[in-house]
């Protein structure tokens, strides 16, 4: 019997490539199926919102040019590290450092471009926020309640803060709640102030009642819906005329236009009834003092019971005149105070109200939110990327790029390389779509 | 056993016996082209039908990642390992977002109510009452 003898085993490598590299490109094809479903799923959202509601780069303030030139430099490092790959390769590992140092940089500019991009994002309240962000879809109700509340909440504020924003003669009364409890809601000091004394909270104060209240006041005054959208719509247009169509945007000129004559005639006509009713009630209260000393006088009681029917007469005529000349001035401060808004508000035209007073009201973007966190997602994961590919590039400094080391410096390049290409495509769907 | 030494490089690196420096300059500049053709399209007249620029600027992307993929990343040299790797993941991601796109056609042609009351709304396009780009509930 004659044992078979132990075959001799040998030992292949499954693929002609390193295991790092195997790992790597293993760990890519996951990244490939992440990415891609992070696209699909922006490609969902983006192509699924209401036609004519997606936000348009300007509308959000993204420049086409600056993601241009962040493909650009991202261009630039993938040449880099290739360069540092070839170098280390040919054991060149002095040249291979410089390239290296290349990407870093590059990298870091991207990393630089994009935080600048995100803090445009944040000082125009372009982001997704707890409890609801700043961007509505629709010039609803809803958008209108958003405005009134985060007005109050911007007036509270100016008016505790400790720094030299003057709250001297604002009455506190008149901002309770977001809703003036004043006699007419108006700051006698806005009326007179011109635009560039005014403090903060009057500013605010002035676009709570002479733009707010006033929409909702318009609003509440009509049944018709398409009045009243377009009353909301104007207001939108006020504090973020950006993402309005120009076909819109002209109609609603022409609805302030149209409604700034009215204002001003009704304007003059509440002054002379004002006027009118101060005479009376003057004349009234005249003959009430000299029926009141008449009264005095007299005696005789059926006279006497005469005189002071008429008294009674006249005093309830004159309370009548009381109540009806407050509710006139109350009228009339109102529509100067409308008046007063549009021409400190409407003067500086262009950009809206949050842009000219760097205020964060709620504004109408349609689909503008979806916008916002699909924006953020796909190009933070992205940036969270270029971080990491950062991160293991610094590690990289310390050694010696030499050829031995060409296969771990090909690796970090395959890794980068991807990510550039994940970018490659965010870049026109984000920036040119 | 002098195959497992060759482990640590590639076989990438077998073939790489000239400089492909000068090359890499060329395949850098086409992209820097690719990119400028993609800025171009967008500022084009081919966007007024969107869908034909959003076409456009989807194929210079893929030229472009192809570039980078197959030099940059050397799959052009690689041997045939590279096709256990790329092809299922690229069928795997081509055939995710064949399948999300009736979701995105549902959304277009079954308009709910409730999706339509809270739905995003355009701005009006023209002095009609209603605007006209936007899909219309029908009972």
């Amino acid at each position: 019997m004659t044992t078979p003898s132990q075959p001799k085993l040998t030992y292949q490598p499954a693929l002609p490539i390193s295991n790092g590299k195997l790992a790597l490109w293993l760990f890519l094809s996951t990244e490939i199926m992440f990415f891609t479903g992070l696209i699909g799923t922006y490609l969902v959202l983006r192509f699924g919102a209401p036609e004519g509601t997606w936000p348009t780069p300007e509308e959000v303030h993204v420049a086409e040019w600056i993601g241009a030139v962040n493909t650009f430099v991202l261009l630039c490092s993938s040449v880099t590290i290739v360069m540092a790959f070839e170098n280390a390769k040919q054991n060149v590992p002095a040249v291979a450092k410089k390239w290296l140092w290349a990407t870093i940089a590059f990298g870091c500019v991207f990393l630089g471009i994009k935080a600048y991009e995100y803090a445009s994002k944040y000082s125009h309240g372009i982001y997704p926020r707890s409890p609801r962000s700043l961007m509505y879809d629709r010039a609803d109700l809803t958008f209108l309640n958003g405005v009134k509340l985060e007005t109050s909440k911007l007036i509270k504020e100016a008016l505790s803060a400790p720094s030299g924003t003057a709250v001297a003669g604002l009455d506190d009364s008149k901002v309770e709640g977001g809703v003036e409890t004043g006699r007419s809601g108006i700051t006698p000091v806005a009326f007179e102030q011109s635009h560039s004394t005014m403090t903060t909270a009057e500013q605010l104060q002035l676009i709570q009642t002479g733009l707010v209240k006033w929409t909702e006041t318009k609003v509440g005054r009509t049944d018709d819906p398409v009045m009243q959208k377009l009353a909301i719509e104007a207001l939108a247009y006020q504090v973020y005329p950006r993402a309005f169509p120009k076909q819109q945007a002209d109609r609603i000129e022409a609805y302030f236009a149209a409604e700034n004559a009215e204002t001003k005639q009704r304007l003059l006509a509440l002054s002379n009834q004002v006027d009118d009713r101060q005479n009376q009630l003057q004349t009234s209260q005249a003959e009430l003092k000299k029926l009141q000393a008449n009264a005095k006088t007299i005696e005789d009681g059926d006279e006497k019971k005469a005189v002071l029917a008429k008294l009674a007469e006249v005093k309830s005529s004159a309370d009548g005149l009381t109540l009806e000349t407050t509710r006139l001035t109350v009228e009339r401060d109102f529509v100067a105070g409308r008046l007063k808004a549009m021409e400190t508000f409407q003067a500086q035209g262009g950009d809206g109200i949050n842009e000219s007073h760097h205020l964060k009201l709620p504004m109408v973007i349609p689909s503008g939110n979806t916008w916002a966190n699909t924006y953020f997602l796909l190009t933070g994961l992205h940036g969270i990327h270029v971080l990491i590919g950062l991160i293991v590039f610094a590690c990289l400094l310390p050694m010696r790029l030499d050829a031995a080391r060409s296969g771990l410096v090909e690796n970090v390049g395959l890794y980068w390389h991807f990510v550039d290409i994940v970018w490659i495509f965010l870049f026109p769907l984000i920036y040119l779509f | 056993m002098h195959h497992s030494d060759h482990t640590s490089d590639t076989d990438a690196s077998v073939h790489a016996t000239k400089d492909r420096k000068p090359f890499f300059a060329i395949v850098f500049v086409m992209l820097l082209a690719l990119t400028a053709m993609s800025f171009w399209v967008a500022n084009s007249h081919l966007m007024e039908n969107p869908t034909t620029g959003w076409a456009a600027m989807m194929a210079i992307s893929t030229a472009k990642a192809m570039l980078v993929i197959l030099f940059f990343m050397h799959l052009w040299w690689e041997k045939s390992w590279k096709y256990i790797l790329t092809v299922p993941v690229t069928i795997i991601g081509v055939v995710l977002v064949l399948l999300l796109i009736p979701d995105i056609g549902n959304r277009f042609a079954t308009y709910s109510k409730t999706r339509q009351t809270a739905a995003p709304e355009p701005y009006y396009d023209s002095q009609n009452s209603v605007p006209t780009n936007r899909p219309q509930f029908t009972e």
